[in-house]
């Protein structure tokens, strides 16, 4: 019994080759099967989602244009959302008797857009030091980390976001670090509790920096001070993971080929890695220049995991080919660029022309502002594209902001696109949401409405702003 | 003396532009298309506007072009005066975190007041160039910060990418929070004002070290306040909250001073008051979070709700849009028409309305005769974010819309084409 670790999680039940793995509660039964320690496993979720979406009626929004997210554009269509699920698209719907109908005539309907990264709540407004949680600058590498533990679910920047038409959330720790900690992606709804936010099943993502921030932080602070200290910072980090990895798989092998061994010590930030070296845990990297991002591509060879997306990627579209070939993902601003060095090859037609080799292309904002109006980003961007030859239409330049997203958070088989069973993420814009005078009228997320412009009783307020502002006042 | 030096400029700018052939293409006409002129002839379908020597020599319906003139062809494109931000670092920052480009800020030396950025303004920046491309003709470039609440005096820029980008100094920056609270700024300011007026009224006395030698501002610092406290400098004071809206209008009434508001992010809720004391603002309309205590009440309806109330006011957005981005003006307009704002008003906030509030508008601000010829073709609405600009012309100058960003977009979209070097 006192050889008995208790690092299993108190809800998970996992059968691992066939022997029950429980908690202390459990581990007669363990004990009872066999003369040894009951097998130790990880729990890989000790702080679950108690998200659940909110109350939602059947509902049919009719005559709309609608970007379906997937590239297509329907003209007249109709959208039906029943129990928090998209049911049907199109314009031969059967709309069961006592939907809600909603006149789209003249509105245009899109999924909810997905920001792939934004520190909101790990640095809510006011910007004030005690609201700074989203770099552990104390250390290169900082695995160990949570952004999750950082999110301030108060941060009035949630209730600007969803009047943007933003339903999902991917919130990452900074880029001060080599290896910055873990991201989490939530629902943008109001909750008392970060674990109220979290989207259901959306697997954890690592936050990695190439360049220029890693060198600034540390520099001055015992390193890196270099690029090439960089890439052997994450590549120690990446060679301590594997032979974790190593340890937990034969103690896994030997313990499940009947060996009575003992389980290798616990590490939090090694857990991380091996969680990605498992293929659990996406890689989320803040690259800048080409010649890194190739770097990056060829040190995931080197430890084989896989990068889901780089991020700001300001010059993807130098090796969008390679980008499109190794299957990695770019999230990028539509024209930012020149705040420093490595941001300074920015060129406007870089998400049109990473979209146009092929590769996976995604609008991110990387700001409380930005990602109010993250579809002006992308109509930036489209319209940049277009007036080089890069003609890509609005119904796939709309995939740039929701199932492009949901692919690089591993979540496109719940959200990002208006398909009969996803998730009902959906918003319903004045026009044509690539316009600048469009705005997000109603927002729904998992079938319920959350925002709605024309009734103040869906504002939301956080505490902060309680008896300080007057609600909805900001819009 | 400053109008004949500058006419000299652009004397030089436009034989620059035409590369010594001046015979040949002395006269650029813009013909057709809509024209906003923003002036007493309105909008204009189909009109044209004639240029010569850098500035706009007629504008109207029916003007004939004399022969040999270089016409651009505006059908099926909205003509617009060319774009302004009222407070960038253009011309004084290439790259941000780069010690050897930057160029804007006093910090660590002992200038405040007395710091100017005429000097130290590049006039082959591709951040000019790039915003150029964008639209943006003119600008204030101004100091960032210095170690005291005066950062120094800005400058009106026009984007020529040529020596002759200095049109006339620019207004006196203040940040009363630099002083390190309200009371302190206020309270600073103030005293500064007492003891520059003091030093000026007993200059002579004073530097025969007969007056006291206590003032908290140095000599040189106090001379560059004096166009300040004589009204003959606007003083841009950065301030977003209500209480300190309400400060800066009592210190405009106490001092006489030329006074306009940069931030003003709670403008909307003091917007009778602005009004009544002819304050200007200059405000970003993309402000909506409570981004710090004194921007609590930041709205989307600043703009609107200052429209509203006869605020004259500009819009000029901070951020990543005070230089390499500085162009975001466009946008920014366009966001606050989604907002409540008229078109009309919105266009003018990024055009005549700066020009008007930091006394341009001679020169800059509208399609008119006699100013200088600083005009955008636009291919849509100017304000929409899927617009393109196809035309812009500074200074009489027809430029070519490439910046290092198009050529950097162009040796890569010909990627296939190219030679090993770039594979």
């Amino acid at each position: 019994m006192s050889k008995i670790r208790k690092i299993v999680g108190s809800t998970a039940m996992l059968t691992v080759a066939g022997l029950l793995v429980m908690n202390m509660a459990g581990t007669e039964v363990a004990k009872a099967a066999e003369d040894r320690a009951a097998l130790v496993t990880i729990n890989k979720n000790p702080y679950p989602s108690t998200y659940e979406p909110f109350p939602s009626t059947t509902t049919v929004i009719k005559n709309a244009t609608v970007l379906t997210g997937t590239g297509a554009k329907l003209e007249g269509a109709s959208v039906l959302m029943e129990n928090g699920k998209i049911v049907g698209v199109g314009s031969d719907l059967v709309i069961p008797y006592g939907t809600e109908v909603i006149d789209g005539t003249g509105k245009w309907v899109t999924p909810g857009i997905i920001d792939v990264h934004s520190h909101l709540g790990v640095y809510a407004s006011p910007g004030h030091k005690s609201l700074s949680d989203g770099n552990e600058a104390t250390s290169p590498v900082t695995a160990d980390v949570w952004a999750e533990h950082s999110v301030w679910p108060q941060d009035p920047g949630f209730s600007r976001a969803i009047a943007g038409g933003v339903t999902t959330i991917q919130i990452l720790p900074g880029s001060a670090n080599l290896i910055g900690g873990r991201s989490v992606t939530v629902k943008n709804v109001p909750s008392r509790t970060r674990e109220g936010m979290k989207f259901p099943g959306a697997p954890y993502g690592l936050k990695m920096a190439c360049g220029e921030n890693p060198k600034r932080v540390y520099g001055k602070k015992g390193g890196p001070s270099t690029r090439m200290a960089n890439m052997a910072g994450y590549r120690k980090a990446w060679i301590k993971a594997r032979e974790y990895k190593a340890k937990w798989d034969k103690y896994t092998k030997d313990y499940n080929a009947g060996k009575d061994v003992k389980a290798p010590k616990q590490d939090l930030e090694l857990d991380t890695l091996m969680g990605v070296l498992n293929g659990e845990i996406l890689i989320h990297n803040h690259c800048y220049r080409a010649d890194e991002m190739v770097d990056m591509i060829n040190m995931a060879k080197e430890f084989n995991y896989k990068i889901s997306a780089f991020h700001h990627a300001v010059e993807s579209y130098k090796i969008a080919d390679i980008l499109a070939k190794e299957n990695v993902c770019s999230a990028m601003w539509s024209d930012w660029w020149g705040f420093k060095l490595e941001a300074f090859d920015g060129v406007d037609e870089n998400i049109p022309m990473v979209a146009s080799a092929g590769a996976c292309a995604i609008v991110h904002s990387d700001d409380g502002n930005g990602i109010q109006r993250l579809n002006q980003e992308a109509a930036k961007a489209w319209a940049a594209g277009r007036k080089v030859g890069l003609d890509f239409t609005e119904g796939e330049a709309f995939s740039w902001l929701t199932l492009n997203a949901a692919k690089a958070l591993g979540i496109a088989d719940k959200t990002g696109s208006l398909e009969p069973g996803k998730m009902a993420d959906v918003v319903i814009w004045s026009g044509d949401p690539f316009s600048v005078y469009s705005l997000a009228e109603k927002v729904f997320i998992d079938g319920a409405l959350l925002y709605d412009r024309a009734d103040k009783n869906t504002y939301w307020q956080s505490d902060f702003e309680l008896g300080q502002n007057v609600k909805g006042a900001h819009q | 003396m400053r109008k004949s030096f500058l006419k000299i400029l652009i004397i030089a700018a436009v034989a620059l532009s035409v590369g010594g052939n001046l015979a040949s293409a002395k006269i650029l006409a813009i013909k057709g298309g809509i024209i906003h002129t923003l002036g007493k002839k309105g909008t204009l379908r189909n009109g044209v506007i004639l240029i010569e020597n850098g500035r706009i020599k007629r504008v109207g319906a029916n003007i004939s072009i004399p022969a040999g003139a270089e016409v651009i062809d505006a059908t099926g494109k909205i003509v617009v005066p060319g774009f302004m931000h009222s407070g960038s670092y253009l011309g004084l920052s290439e790259i941000s975190l780069t010690k050897d480009s930057n160029e804007h800020s006093a910090k660590k030396s002992p200038f405040s007041a007395a710091f100017d950025v005429r000097y130290g303004l590049k006039s082959n920046s591709v951040v000019v160039a790039d915003n150029r491309r964008h639209g943006l003709t003119h600008a204030i470039s101004q100091p960032s910060g210095s170690d005291g609440i005066f950062s120094g005096s800005g400058a009106v820029i026009s984007l020529t990418s040529s020596p002759d980008m200095v049109f006339a100094k620019g207004p006196m920056i203040a940040n009363p929070a630099k002083a390190g609270n309200r009371n302190l700024g206020w309270g600073k300011i103030r005293l500064i004002l007492d003891q520059v007026i003091y030093y000026n009224d007993n200059h002579s006395r004073i530097m025969k070290g007969e007056g006291p030698g206590d003032f908290l501002l140095t000599s040189y610092n106090m001379d560059a306040l004096v166009p300040v406290i004589k009204g003959r400098q606007k003083l841009v004071l950065m301030v977003d909250s209500v209480d300190d809206i309400r400060q800066a209008i009592a210190l405009k009434k106490d001092y006489g001073l030329d006074v306009i508001i940069s931030g003003a992010a709670e403008g909307w809720q003091v917007a009778r008051e602005l009004a009544a004391a002819k304050v200007p603002v200059l405000i970003n309309p993309q402000t909506n979070l409570p981004s710090s205590f004194g921007a609590l009440a930041s709205s989307f309806h600043n703009a609107a709700k200052l429209a509203k109330a006869g605020v004259e006011f500009a819009i000029s957005p901070g951020g990543m849009a005070r230089n390499h981005n500085a162009f975001m003006v466009a946008q920014m307009a366009g966001l606050a028409v989604a907002h409540g704002l008229d078109w009309d008003r919105a266009l003018r906030a990024i055009t005549l309305n700066p020009a008007r509030i930091f006394g341009i508008d001679k020169s800059f601000g509208s399609i008119e005769k006699g100013k200088i010829a600083n005009i955008v073709l636009w291919d849509g609405d100017p304000l929409e974010v899927t617009s393109n600009v196809a035309h812009v012309i500074v200074g009489g100058k027809n430029y070519p819309l490439v910046s290092r960003r198009t050529l950097l977009r162009d040796r890569y979209l010909g990627l296939k084409n190219k030679p090993y070097a770039f594979h």
